[in-house]
């Protein structure tokens, strides 16, 4: 999986799981504020990576992870 | 490891008139992580007209992911622990079980982060679903 292939699934199922236009999705963006997500709501985030690319993101990841291109790189570190 | 009857007491810390859950055992398949029973008894405190009313089939779910973590902490020697729903999404009732029925729940972890479980739960009467959705929990700090 190249790296826009990672960055257009990852905006693809964000967007439609939180139901945000995929233009908000930007590599600078924090992801808890744009998708406003909150303790709950994190989960979903986290067990939608696990479903869609197998990559489940441990606790102490979480905080390495604060902006789209930090996951995009995440991603792209853990798949390929 | 089957729990059934008496033994589910050990993995959850619900008791009598409240216990939804009379069987638990850890999920056959590769993707399941448990799988949960109960018999409908027409003494249930959730039965109303002869049907297990919906907060008795969203208990039964609750009940079943409180067994799953009381499974590990059982494992671990460990009473069981307060759990709590912190939200039901995309549940979808299809019908209402009749007293006699047999619940079949199956329950697949779909996600875990800073201590809140994502769970999604399959309720079935024989081979028909009769609900299905999932359930974040999370479970009270021990002490």
């Amino acid at each position: 999986m190249t790296k826009n292939e990672i960055i257009a699934k990852v905006n693809e199922v964000l967007a439609e799981e939180f139901e945000k236009d995929v233009e908000e999705l930007t590599p600078e963006a924090n992801i808890k504020q744009t998708l406003e997500l909150d303790s709950l709501s994190l989960v979903d985030m986290v067990a939608l990576i696990d479903n869609e690319f197998g990559v489940k993101i441990a606790n102490s990841e979480l905080a390495s992870i604060p902006t789209f291109q930090a996951l995009y790189d995440y991603l792209d570190s853990h798949i390929n | 490891m089957l729990f059934q009857g008496e033994e589910i007491k050990q993995l959850i810390p619900q008791r009598e008139p409240i216990i939804m859950v009379d069987m638990f055992t850890l999920g056959e398949q590769a993707d399941e992580a448990a799988a949960t029973g109960l018999t409908v008894a027409a003494t249930n405190i959730f039965v109303q007209d002869n049907h297990l009313r919906e907060p008795g089939i969203i208990e039964h779910v609750a009940q079943s992911a409180a067994a799953l973590a009381g499974y590990t902490t059982f494992r671990q020697d460990l009473p069981p622990q307060l759990g709590y729903i912190g939200e039901i999404k995309k549940f979808h009732i299809h019908r209402l079980p009749c007293v006699g029925d047999t619940l079949h729940t199956t329950l697949r972890v779909l996600g875990t982060a800073m201590g809140i479980t994502l769970l999604a739960a399959e309720v079935c009467v024989a081979d028909d679903v009769v609900a299905e959705g999932q359930m974040k929990i999370f479970l009270a700090a021990a002490k």
